[in-house]
């Protein structure tokens, strides 16, 4: 398997306040890694600094052979673009687009829409007769689904998920791991940050944060056994 | 995509831009009234201005000739009337001559002016008449009196008035009672031949006065043109109603342009707060289109083109009601409907967008959000 993702001495400081400490690891194209720790120990940072909606204060990310870290404002935008897909735990939907409209929302920004394509996306998490429904007019699982078929839409090389069963009942949450477990079995890369112990070890790895440092990582994610 | 974003920005925010869009045509709408006013400004104030009577003489010139016993230097009326006639400028609304002599009534010296009468309604069309205006066209001797005339020696429409004139005698019926405001209350108005048969001039005027249509510019033009048919003659604009008139077109452009700066700019602060409201609320959704690789530039654009539409709807509703409105103004200021300009609605419509998108800073703000930092609920 090709090396996807390579961290290697990541910090992140906001003002006084260490988020990252010197985070070492590395993930395999098509692997599912949960990224499990208490609230406040770096997760959702770390997730922000792969995907590029934030900048590493040193170290670096390399998702893709891209150094994340080195991108201008620009670079970032074509970044998330064209290699990330984001699933969050509040699903971010825009409530005055339709289920269809926010999945083609993320192929207007990638290049051009296709709404075929788009329609195929929603059939495909379940939703073929939701498609003209407002997120407003879904329940959460619904919304999540849409959110995971909008990551997908443009077939990112990475999925990263910020504890996308959070807002969740049972039903749903069952739902939507489902549609992980399908995306994993697909070859998608998908690192996805959860409390659940449950659907940590559903993935392949796991690695824990702890005040901004990896407390447990398998040698196998090891950057230096790599 | 870009026009469906479009369509469902403008619905989803539709609370909010309806203050905006409101803001927009108030002031599109004040705006484009303004402008056609002022458009047609010039033409209605040269029509109001008309009514002043005239605006260019004609008189003889310094070297003129005395003719034998004639009571002042005179003109021969005929070269007058050649010289306007040559020019056969449409803007001449009158061309009315004029000969001054003093008879006697009842004893009593009274300025007589003998004209053509009948052509003294188009000179003063603001002249109030008690009667009819003399006929020249009339069988009998007949004539106009001033209203402070009428008043000393007791006269009315079709009371009798014995005029001499040296050794001269002539039997007149008054008419008409002029009501001038001016020093033609004093005078008595007859017809141009009898005065002169009085006066001895066959053919000779003191002077003759001219209506024309136009702006300052247009009255000194053809004064000058004239002047030069006239060689011999002083041609010369009555500088008070020339200047008056350019001075009150002037002073209303002015007002006009300083309250449509004012407009422009109190409509755009009022869409600037409208904006700043928004653009708070659209902080979520730029997050989330920055997270999913929207660019600045086309996630502002997508804002301005939304602000652009609203300007655009507001400047051409706000353009129809000015319109009517500048009509009604028309109507209450100077008795008739103001022209419709058509090229007010581009330019209101223009005006209309450049000030939405000026009123729209705070989006252009937006460009700023950092996702990870919406995300975190910051």
């Amino acid at each position: 398997m090709a090396r996807l993702v390579q961290v290697q001495g990541l910090r992140k400081e906001f003002g006084n306040v260490r988020a990252l400490a010197g985070v070492s690891f590395c993930v395999e194209a098509g692997e599912w890694i949960a990224i499990m720790g208490p609230s406040g120990s770096g997760k959702t940072t770390l997730i922000n600094i792969l995907g590029g909606l934030d900048t590493p204060t040193s170290g670096q990310a390399i998702v893709d052979a891209v150094d994340v870290g080195r991108l201008d404002e620009s670079g970032l935008t074509r970044f998330r673009a064209q290699k990330i897909g984001f699933i969050f735990q509040q699903f971010h939907l825009v409530p005055y687009l339709t289920a269809l409209e926010n999945v083609m929302l993320a192929q207007y920004f990638h290049s051009t829409t296709d709404e075929r394509e788009a329609r195929e996306a929603l059939e495909r998490v379940g939703l073929g007769d939701r498609i003209e429904h407002l997120p407003g007019k879904l329940s959460g699982g619904e919304q999540q689904r849409v959110a995971v078929a909008r990551a997908l839409i443009n077939h990112p090389k990475l999925i990263l998920a910020d504890e996308p069963t959070g807002n969740l009942d049972e039903a749903n949450e069952e739902t939507v791991i489902q549609l992980f477990h399908e995306l994993h079995r697909e070859g998608h890369t998908i690192l996805m940050v959860t409390h659940a112990p449950s659907i940590g070890r559903l993935a392949d790895r796991r690695i824990e944060f702890s005040h901004g440092k990896l407390v447990q990582v398998p040698a196998s994610l090891r950057p230096e056994s790599v | 995509m870009f026009w469906r974003l479009l369509w469902k920005l403008l619905r989803g925010s539709s609370g909010r831009l309806i203050v905006a869009i409101l803001a927009l045509v108030s002031g599109a709408m004040v705006i484009s009234a303004l402008l056609n006013l002022e458009f047609d400004i010039e033409r209605k104030l040269t029509q109001e201005f008309r009514t002043l009577g005239a605006n260019l003489v004609i008189s003889p010139g310094h070297d003129a000739q005395m003719p034998g016993a004639a009571p002042a230097v005179l003109m021969k009326e005929s070269e007058a009337l050649t010289a306007i006639q040559n020019l056969k400028d449409p803007a001449v609304v009158a061309a009315v001559p004029f000969l001054y002599i003093v008879e006697r009534a009842e004893n009593t010296p009274v300025v007589v002016a003998g004209t053509q009468t009948g052509d003294l309604p188009k000179l003063e069309p603001a002249w109030r008449i008690e009667g009819e205006w003399t006929s020249p066209h009339d069988d009998a001797m007949t004539c106009l009196v001033g209203r402070n005339v009428a008043r000393q020696f007791q006269l009315k429409p079709g009371s009798p008035l014995h005029l001499t004139y040296l050794d001269k005698n002539a039997q007149v019926t008054v008419v008409g009672i002029v009501d001038a405001g001016g020093p033609e209350d004093n005078q008595i108005f007859m017809q141009l031949n009898e005065v002169q048969s009085m006066a001895g001039v066959q053919g000779q005027i003191g002077l003759m006065q001219l209506s024309v249509r136009g702006t300052s510019r247009i009255i000194s033009d053809y004064s000058a043109r004239l002047a030069t048919e006239l060689p011999g003659f002083e041609v010369r604009p009555i500088r008070q109603v020339t200047e008056a008139e350019g001075d009150l077109l002037n002073r209303i452009r002015l007002l006009i342009v300083s309250m449509v700066l004012l407009i422009l700019a109190l409509t755009a602060l009022c869409v600037l707060a409208t904006m700043a409201a928004l653009a708070m609320e659209r902080r979520q959704d730029v997050g989330l289109m920055k997270a999913l690789g929207g660019s600045i530039a086309r996630i502002v654009a997508l804002f301005m083109a939304e602000v652009g539409v609203l300007g655009a709807a507001g400047g051409f509703i706000g353009a129809i009601l000015g319109i009517e409105l500048s009509r009604w103004m028309g109507q209450r200021v100077f008795g008739t409907a103001i022209s419709t300009r058509w090229e007010i609605f581009p330019l209101t419509i223009a005006l209309m967008v450049a000030v939405a998108l000026a009123g729209a800073l705070p989006l252009r703000l937006l460009g700023k959000v950092k996702p990870a930092v919406i995300f975190r609920g910051e």
